[in-house]
């Protein structure tokens, strides 16, 4: 008696065993990894395009806020000083021309689209919390400038996965996931950036989210000419 | 002393009259600047009075970055006032700051200091090569616009996207109708109608900047020949709907013959005999009577003919009507249907025909009517309506005399004749008439005996004449005189 007991449970355990893990396997999306079979791989112009637009769209709300923040504060262009502003991210050393970006690298390419996402992390989450508590600001916004926040976030996590790709692809070498590491020192560490004023933090934005926008269409237009260049 | 004042004086009013024509020159102003390409851009200004010399204007910038002050490499390729900036003095994502600096024997000005960054100046060329092409469909024409991008753009790097919108406006109408294309450089419009002029320009957005100019316009003028197509069309609709309109005049005029042409009449179940109009408006009695009838009678002899009615006389003694093979009880009235087209007289019509065949009628058939006379009239041509007047017979003595009664029975006109052919001498003869209501009958041959049968119904056969056979009076209750040839016995 107790024998049969004991197959009759291990059955009943082996079934549910079973069972849940067809459950996990059916409804749980796979994870891609690199070259897993199953599951739905963008192809690179793919992700190339979304990223491409994501860009954009930020670049377009940065635009916005920072024509919202002329109208407000009006800064006069001859009371600015001579030599400008300087951005937080000026230490980054990006190409300023056509000719530069083309000659540049692909890796240095990535590499600096990187780093200037990452660089803006910090500076936006603060952005936003200051323009939340100022009373001269509508909701709009502040909503516009956590949005803004959001999409530095999701485009770094979106040139990440490109990157990635074009590695698995053999398009560019490995040494672009060390900016993943948390040990490289990035201009965002630094205290400049909390020096700068709102409006001098917009313009400066609004600058290197269309140097992303610019970088990432050479890019594509470099790596997969065919589609749509 | 005067000689001096007066040339002191003199020189007094050439200085000053010269002194006033020459001044440092005024402020210039930098109006703008521009990119059409994201890679060059150039810069001008307004320069300010002269100041009656001859001045000269010098660009210089500071540029982000850089250290240093520098002046403008290009005065001349973009004309006059302005300064031109190729690729190698070209960067973007960096702040210029400008300044023109107007000189002249007297003195400088310098204007206010312009910033500016390429990548917020941009501003591209209009499109080139618009061409229009005319589609000639079957609806409607079609309009395909082309062109092409402005030709200093490089778009085949990625390093700058081009965006497209067109208006189109329709002859000589200020309304301009936009479109936006996209990244597309062609267009096809389709609400263009035939016969109009159409005007189309073109314009292109470069990134995030400004939009150019319009294209120069370009006209097209869609042919006509379309409208004339469409009177005859136009006519033939016309033309099919009166036909339509007067077939469907004319129908509504002949529905019933449509009606039915198109769904016949069904012919409803009829029971040969009956008639289901005296079924709905007769007694019970006919009723019964006609479905009793029905049943002796074999449909062969139900012809239909087309007013027909015989004559039957009917008596009420059923003893007679057994021993006659020849009379029948026949309703009042039949209709019989033997085709479809119903005539609606019910009592015309007689569809029997007289003959002499007409089987014999059951026993225990009964007359229905107390008048015992059932009527046919047959109205054929040569017919004799006689008049005819009943008496009575009160008695009868010996074999030849009858005393008849002094009322007469009146009778209506009836066609009365039977015809028995073949039997002879049904009648008596009357050989004296006595007054009004003796009459003598002629002796009949005495060898007749077997006709007698000493009841009320039979007169003593008298056999006068051999010759003639034998007849047998009947006298029934109605009074009529009649003989009926007895079977013969001898």
């Amino acid at each position: 008696m107790p024998g049969t007991i004991r197959s009759v449970s291990l059955v009943w355990v082996v079934l549910l065993v079973c069972l849940s893990s067809r459950r996990t396997s059916v409804g749980a999306a796979p994870i891609c990894t690199n070259g897993q079979v199953g599951c739905h791989v963008l192809s690179l112009d793919n992700l190339f395009d979304r990223v491409i637009q994501h860009s954009a769209r930020m670049h377009g709300i940065s635009s916005d806020l920072h024509s919202e923040f002329e109208q407000y504060f009006l800064p006069s262009k001859n009371q600015i000083g001579r030599v400008g502003r300087i951005c937080h991210t000026s230490t980054i050393i990006t190409p300023n021309g056509k000719e530069n970006a083309q000659r540049m690298a692909r890796e240095q390419l990535t590499e600096v689209i990187l780093k200037l996402l990452i660089a803006w992390r910090d500076p936006l989450w603060h952005f936003h919390q200051s323009i939340s508590h100022h009373h001269d600001f509508n909701n709009f916004s502040s909503n516009k400038a956590l949005e803004m926040n959001a999409m530095v976030h999701e485009l770094r996590q979106g040139v990440e996965k490109v990157a990635e790709k074009m590695q698995v692809l053999g398009i560019i070498s490995n040494s672009v996931t060390s900016l993943a590491s948390p040990d490289v020192l990035l201009p965002s560490d630094s205290a400049d950036w909390r020096l700068m004023k709102d409006y001098d933090l917009l313009y400066c934005f609004r600058r290197d989210s269309n140097k992303v926008q610019n970088f990432l269409k050479i890019l594509k237009c470099r790596i997969v000419p065919d589609h749509g260049c | 002393m005067r000689r001096d004042l007066r040339g002191a004086l003199l020189l007094l009013l050439t200085a000053a009259v010269q002194s006033s024509s020459m001044s440092a020159p005024g402020k210039p102003v930098l109006l703008s600047c521009r990119s059409p390409e994201k890679e060059t851009f150039t810069c001008w200004w307004e320069p300010g009075s002269d100041g009656g010399l001859p001045t000269t204007h010098h660009l210089y910038y500071e540029r982000e970055r850089l250290e240093g002050t520098y002046e403008c490499p290009d005065y001349l390729s973009a004309g006059r006032n302005s300064c031109f900036f190729d690729k190698n003095h070209t960067s973007i994502w960096v702040d210029y700051y400008l300044t023109v600096t107007a000189s002249n024997a007297l003195g400088n000005a310098t204007s206010d200091p312009f910033k500016m960054d390429v990548m917020e100046i941009v501003k591209p060329d209009a499109p080139g090569n618009v061409t229009l092409r005319v589609e000639e469909r079957e609806a409607s024409p079609c309009l395909h616009v082309r062109w092409m991008p402005p030709s200093n753009t490089d778009t085949k790097s990625g390093w700058v996207t081009i965006k497209y919108e067109l208006r189109v406006k329709k002859d000589n109408s200020n309304n301009w109708k936009e479109y936006t294309s996209g990244t597309q450089t062609h267009f096809s419009l389709y609400s263009v109608s035939p016969g109009g002029v159409y005007t189309v320009q073109v314009r292109c957005l470069l990134d995030h900047g400004s939009w150019s100019e319009w294209s120069n316009t370009t006209f097209v003028k869609i042919s006509n020949y379309l409208q004339n197509e469409r009177p005859l069309s136009m006519l033939i609709s016309i033309l099919s709907a009166i036909l339509f309109i007067m077939a469907g005049l004319i129908l509504i005029a002949k529905r019933k013959s449509v009606k039915q042409w198109v769904l016949p009449p069904v012919p409803g179940p009829k029971i040969r005999g009956i008639n289901s109009q005296l079924l709905q408006s007769g007694g019970s009695d006919d009723v019964g009577n006609v479905l009793i009838i029905k049943q002796s009678f074999p449909p062969i002899y139900f012809v239909w003919q087309d007013q027909m009615e015989d004559y039957l006389i009917v008596t009420e003694n059923e003893d007679w009507l057994s021993s006659n093979s020849q009379k029948s009880l026949i309703p009042a009235c039949f209709h019989f249907n033997s085709e479809i087209h119903s005539k609606e007289s019910p009592c015309h019509q007689n569809d029997w025909e007289k003959d002499e065949e007409i089987s014999q009628v059951d026993n225990n058939n009964k007359p229905f009517t107390n008048t015992g006379y059932v009527d046919f009239q047959r109205h054929v041509e040569n017919v004799d309506v006689k008049h005819v007047d009943y008496s009575r017979v009160k008695e009868v003595k010996r074999d030849n005399i009858l005393f008849l009664e002094k009322e007469k029975v009146q009778s209506s006109g009836y066609i009365h004749f039977q015809r028995q052919e073949g039997i002879p001498e049904d009648y008596s003869g009357v050989k004296e008439v006595e007054s009004d209501h003796l009459v003598v009958l002629q002796k009949q041959n005495a060898a007749d005996l077997s006709c007698k049968d000493e009841g009320n119904h039979y007169t003593e056969c008298a056999l006068h004449k051999p010759r003639k056979p034998h007849v047998c009076t009947e006298l029934s209750d109605s009074g009529y005189v009649d003989t009926i040839p007895a079977p013969p016995l001898m």
